[in-house]
């Protein structure tokens, strides 16, 4: 079909070819993204307002966004740290719920005394490490592919979570299937500004610290070398088994929290929505953050605050927030189609010539 | 006891079809090498085109079509990134879902929680179709699931007899060795991920039309996440996955029949088992070499001729 | 003459691979085709099946001119080659694999027909393997049978067979030899390209030996020929004298690899290997390519483990020590394929070059600033001059020429903690200019007293560089009591016979 066009593999894109196409493929997705919106009845002249004015620049709007962003802070770090060592977590809120029934239970059994809150947090890492730990195991030991041992451990952590909620977490008093009420001492500190809380500072702690770890320690060193080439790492006496799995659990671990902090920052209590959508989220922010943690506030605020809008939009404009998620999904298809761009070089055969 | 397994058996047809339409479709897709992610969004937006259109006054065959076509209208864009520009499967399956189900979420608002008249079970076998406790599961089922099952075979036949079967998975399993044979590696991706994306959207069409006769948002609840698995439960094989869509779907089938007498059961750890059985032959494949070459080869890999 | 091949020459920018090749081949004969590795055979094969066209030079089938002018062309012209890679859907049977190449023919035959055609094929060559069941499962032997009724099915009068005993064992390669006569004797014209005496003599009716681009040896009766016009004409000519290094000394063993033995997936890749490297020497490991040298070379540095033996570098036993560990006592390694075993091709220049260093924890044992990675690196760019990074260590690696690629690697691996250096094939792919300075380092390397283990291809660099010589042919490691053969001697243990 495609016999006139022969594709090779480039070996290199310089650094303006890589930008060009990087901000090439989002401006493409942005601007067909605002279609979809002024097709779904959103009037042009308030796109401005909507999507810029009342998610960043009024105090409240930026509160709703900043919260909004927070566990998905952890979601894109889960996505990244994982995918630098080109292994695909699909799986982010299996882990997250994980993390939010760990968090959950710490509460609601009073375990910790003073240390509770503390604690609450550590149960949620431990519990998404646990939940991605079996993919990562079965990948290194028995060649799994990991994309559907994340996405099938996923589905399970759903199931188990609506088990508790109609069990043992369920709350006696309430009808709908959530965990009773967390007491004040379960719950992150808030800043008087809006549901703004305590775990952003987590979430901005995890990134620096990711953000160290990978750029400027012999672990983030080595992973470099694992996650581009293995076998050159191997030869240069890296240990590439247990970076992948020391940057996989911890990817497990950041999705784990944010599902703690939704419990404890927001929510305070466990319910079926949480964290709803946090692997695409996590995966489209680590995509536009090219796995790199520095850039990941910047992005999760951008991807909150299409979501906080789309929120208002439902209300102002009748229009579905299922038209955010159109949006996101393509931002992320023209972005991953943009890297065609870097990755191969088109050539026209001319015919009559072999 | 007996009406309890004979209601059971004569439900779960009707919660196998859906399971292995779809699962068909994926296989197509993965035996072409291309790892389609977005499944769950495909049923969906097959689910709300069929409840629009029947909604519309259109007859269920018709609604079911338009749901089918829905399926690959939505998948094209994934088929042009992924077949043409190369572009990593993974996410794009995973944008390809959030498109399709973003999109029926906002287009099929006004459709939503109206019921419609769907389709109707045939009856036939005449006397046979009174047999005790397999009766109503063999001869009283909707033409779907008959022409689900036939379907299946068929494609197991295409896919193993024919010249055309041959040339699709040579492309699945090493496209370098189909393209030196003179296969068209990119048209039989695209002829195979859109008859891929005609089947998931039939598949959602028939959650709604041929099952519900009603559409509400998230109504495919993860179906299509279980025939991912399905397919590899079925380790690519058609036929395999007419025996995995009826263990899971009788799975499915059996939770509310025992809710609905009373019994006490784990209701939802009982629903996990599709999820960790499927786990377990992943397992049991990778310890066995045999089961290993069952999964395409090149599967979510990009080819380009330069690789030859 | 069923193919003559008159004057065909082929250059790649510059480098003449193919100078005026004569060749001929009739029907019903085997023509044995030696050279050593980059010597033209595969660039003559890979004209002769149309992937290249030559720049000058004319190809006769049946004495009529024809034009090769791609694979399916060549397909038409009854060329058929078995290449040392089959090119099988390994979970396909033979029997689909077989219908899939049958789909490709310009007119494709009915599946009964083609089903016939294989049952009456397999009959009347001989090429009795089992058709029914995954190709996966067969022997490579087996494999190798169906690639070759793959090119009679597709018609196939001239046989084309690349190194087909390079990936079989003795009794194997016994078996494909008589299949190759009877095949002959059916009417068949093949070339069979070979590095082992043996088989030319046992096989082949005539014989051509390529060196460099020329036929130093052409179409001449195999019993016309001695072993030694063979091995002379592969090798060269004029004996030159062996160490040419001045000043070369050599200190004590530093290196002691004894009764090493390399498995992997059941097949031998070296088997009870002796060999020692001394302080400030260079010792040329010669030998075609693909006979263990790679094994050999990952497993002295730890990456395959030892079925068997002992490496002892400076008396330290390291048998069951991680790579890390051969590393920090001294080993390093410049591998023979830069981009899938040396460089992390998407990583920057800076890193490349500090992954020795910071994994010692030389720069640094806690925190690595990337500011001390990056002067690190300038300090090596500028030592090493390594052109290209004008862009700056930020860039990736694999923007970098191969040259200034294996710079990067040398900058790296010779380090002032080096003590012994693997230099597989250090020179592969560059150019002059390039090779002269790779050699310049590692003799440089040698007498700061590190010892230097060259394995390569090329017996010229070979010659020129090492103190003493071993030569490994199928696994096995042997040479002259002295330690210096000469370049028959080289060639004959290269052929395997001494």
């Amino acid at each position: 079909m495609l016999e006139s066009v022969t594709l090779e593999r480039r070996s290199g894109a310089g650094p303006v070819l890589n930008a060009a196409s990087f901000v090439g493929a989002l401006a493409l997705g942005v601007a067909l993204s605002l279609a979809v919106l002024v097709a779904a009845g959103v009037p042009t002249k308030a796109l401005f307002e909507e999507l810029v004015v009342q998610v960043f620049l009024s105090p409240a709007g930026l509160a709703r966004t900043v919260t909004m962003a927070t566990p998905m802070m952890f979601g894109a770090l889960a996505a990244a740290l994982c995918l630098r060592l080109k292994f695909w977590n699909i799986g982010i809120e299996g882990q997250l719920w994980l993390g939010a029934i760990c968090a959950t239970a710490v509460a609601l059994y009073d375990i910790g005394g003073p240390l509770r809150l503390p604690l609450m947090m550590v149960a949620a890492m431990v519990g998404g490490a646990l939940w991605i730990l079996p993919s990562v195991l079965l990948k290194t030991w028995l060649g799994v592919s990991e994309v559907i041992v994340t996405l099938l451990m996923s589905n399970i952590a759903y199931l188990l979570l609506q088990h508790l909620l109609f069990g043992a977490f369920g709350d006696p008093t309430f009808n709908f299937p959530t965990s009773p009420v967390f007491d004040d001492a379960e719950r992150l500190a808030r800043f008087g500004w809006g549901d703004v809380n305590a775990g952003v500072a987590l979430a901005l702690v995890a990134v620096a610290v990711a953000a160290l770890t990978l750029g400027a320690t012999r672990f983030g060193f080595a992973a470099r070398f694992v996650g581009d080439n293995p076998r050159a790492a191997l030869a240069l006496g890296f240990p590439a088994l247990r970076v992948l799995l020391v940057s996989v659990l911890a990817g497990g671990a950041m999705a784990g929290l944010a599902g703690g902090v939704i419990v404890a920052g927001t929510e305070f209590r466990l319910t079926q929505a949480v964290g709803l959508n946090m692997t695409f989220n996590g995966i489209v922010i680590a995509a536009l953050a090219r796995n790199t943690p520095a850039w990941i506030p910047v992005w999760a605020v951008f991807i909150a605050g299409l979501n906080v809008a789309g929120a208002s939009l439902k209300v102002f404009y009748g229009v579905s927030e299922g038209i955010v998620l159109v949006a996101q999904g393509v931002i992320l298809l023209a972005l991953v189609t943009g890297t065609f761009v870097t990755t191969y070089r088109v050539r026209f055969a001319r015919r009559g010539l072999a | 006891m007996t009406i309890a397994v004979t209601a059971w058996l004569g439900a779960m047809p009707g919660f196998m079809a859906p399971l292995l339409l779809a699962a068909l479709g994926l296989l197509l897709c993965e035996r072409a090498g291309v790892l389609n992610l977005g499944v769950e969004g495909v049923m969906a937006l097959g689910a709300m085109v069929g409840a629009a259109m029947s909604l519309a006054g259109w007859s269920p065959w018709a609604a079911m079509g338009a749901g089918a076509l829905g399926g690959l209208a939505v998948s094209l864009p994934f088929m042009v990134a992924v077949i043409v520009f190369r572009a990593p499967q993974i996410s794009a399956g995973l944008a390809l879902a959030a498109i399709a189900l973003g999109a029926s979420a906002a287009l099929g608002r006004g459709a939503s929680h109206k019921p419609f008249p769907g389709l109707e079970n045939m009856t036939w076998g005449g006397d046979w179709a009174a047999l005790p406790v397999v009766g109503r599961m063999l001869f009283q089922q909707d033409a779907v699931v008959y022409l689900t099952l036939i379907l299946a075979g068929l494609m197991a036949l295409w896919l193993m007899r024919t010249r055309a079967g041959l040339r699709l998975r040579a492309v699945g399993e090493d496209p370098a060795t189909a393209d030196a044979s003179g296969v068209d590696v990119q048209l039989y991706q695209f002829g195979a991920v859109a008859v891929g994306s005609l089947l998931i959207g039939l598949a959602g069409a028939y959650l709604s039309v041929g099952g519900s006769n009603i559409w509400t948002e998230g109504m495919v609840a993860g179906r299509g996440w279980i025939a991912l698995a399905l397919v590899v439960f079925a380790q690519w094989s058609p036929i395999r996955a007419i025996g995995g869509a009826v263990l899971f779907g009788g799975a499915e089938a059996l939770i509310p029949r025992l809710q609905a007498m009373g019994v006490e059961v784990p209701v939802y750890l009982l629903s996990m088992l599709p999820y960790a059985l499927t786990i377990g032959v992943l397992v049991l494949m990778a310890l066995s070499k045999r089961a290993r070459q069952a999964e395409p080869g090149f599967l979510g890999r990009a080819y380009i001729r330069q690789d030859r | 003459m069923a193919l003559r091949i008159g004057g065909a020459s082929k250059s790649f920018s510059d480098h003449k691979v193919l100078d005026a090749v004569d060749f001929d081949l009739a029907a019903g004969e085997v023509h044995a085709l030696l050279g050593e590795n980059g010597a033209g055979k595969s660039t003559l094969m890979n004209i002769l099946s149309g992937i290249y066209t030559a720049d000058a030079g004319r190809i006769e089938i049946d004495g009529a001119p024809v034009s090769v002018s791609g694979p399916a062309a060549a397909v038409a012209l009854g060329i058929g080659m078995v290449h040392q890679h089959f090119k099988l859907v390994q979970p396909f049977t033979g029997r689909e694999n077989l219908h899939l190449a049958a789909s490709g023919l310009p007119v494709v035959p009915p599946r009964a027909t083609v089903d016939a055609q294989i049952s009456e094929l397999v009959i009347r060559s001989g090429l009795d393997v089992a058709l029914d069941v995954p190709v996966a499962r067969l022997s490579v032997a087996e494999q190798q049978r169906i690639e070759i009724l793959k090119t009679l099915l597709l018609g196939a009068r001239i046989l084309v067979l690349d190194e087909p005993t390079a990936v079989l064992t003795d009794a194997e390669a016994d078996g494909l030899l008589s299949l190759v006569r009877d095949l002959a004797a059916q009417g068949h014209a093949i070339i069979f390209i070979t590095h082992k005496l043996r088989e030319v003599i046992s096989a082949g009716d005539r014989v051509s030996v390529l060196r460099r681009g020329r036929m130093v040896l052409a179409n001449r009766a195999v019993e016309d020929v001695t072993r030694d016009d063979l091995s002379s004409a592969m090798i060269g000519g004029q004996d030159v004298a062996v160490t040419k290094r001045a000043g070369a000394r050599s200190g004590a063993d530093l290196l002691s690899v004894s009764g090493a033995t390399v498995m992997d997936g059941g097949a031998t890749f070296v088997s009870g290997a002796n060999l020692t490297v001394r302080a400030g020497e260079i010792h040329g490991l010669a030998g075609v390519g693909g006979n263990g040298q790679r094994e050999l070379a990952e497993a002295v540095l730890g990456m395959r483990p030892l079925a068997d033996g002992r490496v002892v570098l400076e008396g330290h036993d390291l048998k069951a020590a991680s790579v890390a560990a051969r590393r920090g006592v001294g080993m390093r390694y410049i591998p023979a394929d830069r981009s899938a075993d040396a460089l992390a091709s998407n990583v920057t220049l800076a890193d490349n070059l500090a992954a020795t260093a910071v994994r010692t924890g030389a720069l640094g044992r806690g925190l690595v600033w990337p500011g001390r990675i990056r002067a690190h690196a300038g300090s090596l760019i500028e030592a090493f001059g390594i052109a290209g990074a004008s862009g700056g260590a930020r860039r990736p690696v694999r923007l970098l020429s191969g040259g200034n690629a294996q710079k990067v690697i040398l900058a790296r691996e010779i380090d002032g903690d080096a003590r012994l250096i693997i230099a597989h094939s250090p020179t592969r792919g560059l150019d002059v200019a390039a090779c002269a300075y790779v050699h310049d380092r590692l003799i440089e390397a040698a007498s700061r007293g590190a010892g230097v283990l060259l394995i390569s291809e090329d017996l010229e660099e070979i010659l020129a560089l090492s103190d003493r010589i071993s030569v490994i042919s199928r696994g096995r490691i042997a040479s002259t009591a002295d330690g210096r053969p000469d370049r028959a001697q080289i060639g004959d243990l290269m052929l395997g016979h001494a």
